[in-house]
């Protein structure tokens, strides 16, 4: 795996195209899925997922190879999505990056419904959806990290730049908020 | 049965799913789940909640990995487009500032001999002299700053 993960580091560097053709459609569904989490907006989800591959492709050569190249790509793409959300000044800086100790983090309009709630409510005659949707997404989004993509407890704290401890309390958190959410829409 | 050994249960249900626990924990639990159908029911609860959220099905948009692979090549071939340019203002950079170097000692008899020519107190001439130094420096530096400004500038076009 480190080896594997040398290669592609080498290859990055070298902006080989087969390769950033091959890790577009090899990471297509997974970092989609991570955005659309993190924005809740198929049509945000999509203009950050072209654009955490350039960023790939301009900052290649600073993966080195000695974590996961996911936690690092999933990075580059949360950092877009913080930047972005900066940018339009739709929220305090602080609530962005201390979420715990203001507001929950929301990448999502408010007044929206969700495309995930549309999706699943068109793909998926169940509640999930209002459940998942009562998540604040900074809980919602560790969720993923952690028990769809399966990163590691550090991977995730790379992942988020945040210590590791804020990774296991939102993580705990988040898992009490999904088993009482879902419970709630079984009610 | 004791709430502490509820709590206890409930919060290495959470745990063994988040950080890992122990075999003896493990054991523990176990045994406490036998005995108590409440925990037993948070962990199924929590098991059918991890289940939905793997599950979750999402759909990609169609051919989204199409139309980024075109951006990223298109953007690649752009970068090494530009690549020479960038290497030229390096090298001119690297002569500028070895010329400086190997002329500095004349440079600098020129200045003060210009400097006690037209009157001007040693300082003045001495900070002439800096400043034809770090000249080439800051040009290239301003070249630099105002590429990356422009190449920002058309990512935000291109890319909403």
């Amino acid at each position: 795996m480190a080896d594997d993960n040398k290669a592609l580091a080498q290859g990055l560097k070298r902006r080989d195209p087969d390769l950033l053709d091959q890790l577009i459609e090899q990471y297509q569904f997974r970092l989609f899925r991570y955005l659309l989490y993190l924005t809740s907006s198929r049509e945000r989800a999509e203009d950050f997922f072209q654009e955490t591959w350039i960023r790939v492709l301009e900052r290649g050569h600073q993966y080195d190879g000695n974590y996961k190249f996911e936690a690092w790509l999933f990075r580059i793409a949360r950092n877009l999505v913080i930047d972005w959300q900066r940018q339009k000044k739709m929220q305090s800086l602080d609530a962005l990056l201390d979420p715990e100790e203001g507001a929950p983090m929301e990448f999502a309009a408010q007044n929206q419904p969700s495309p995930l709630h549309m999706i699943l409510s068109a793909e998926e005659k169940i509640g999930v959806h209002a459940s998942l949707d009562r998540i604040p997404t900074v809980y919602r989004e560790v969720l993923v990290l952690r028990f769809q993509e399966e990163l590691g407890l550090e991977e995730i704290a790379g992942v988020l730049a945040a210590p590791l401890s804020t990774v296991k309390s939102r993580l705990y958190r988040g898992l009490e908020a999904l088993r009482g959410a879902m419970q709630g829409s079984a009610a | 049965m004791s709430e502490n050994l509820h709590a206890r249960a409930e919060k290495l249900i959470a745990q063994e799913r988040i950080e890992g626990i122990s075999q003896a924990e493990r054991d523990w639990l176990a045994a406490h789940l036998r005995e108590c159908a409440a925990c037993a029911q948070v962990t199924q609860q929590t098991n059918d909640a991890l289940r939905v959220l793997r599950g979750l099905p999402i759909s990609l948009p169609r051919g989204l990995a199409e139309r980024t692979q075109f951006r990223v090549q298109l953007r690649a071939q752009e970068m090494r487009e530009r690549e020479p340019k960038r290497r030229l203002l390096w090298v001119m950079c690297a002569m500028s500032w070895g010329l400086g170097i190997a002329t500095a000692p004349y440079v600098w008899q020129a200045f003060e001999w210009a400097g006690n020519r037209v009157g001007v107190p040693r300082l003045v001439w001495e900070l002439g002299f800096g400043l034809w130094w770090t000249i080439p420096a800051l040009v290239a530096a301003a070249v630099v700053v105002l590429e990356n400004l422009r190449q920002a500038n058309e990512r935000d076009w291109s890319g909403r």
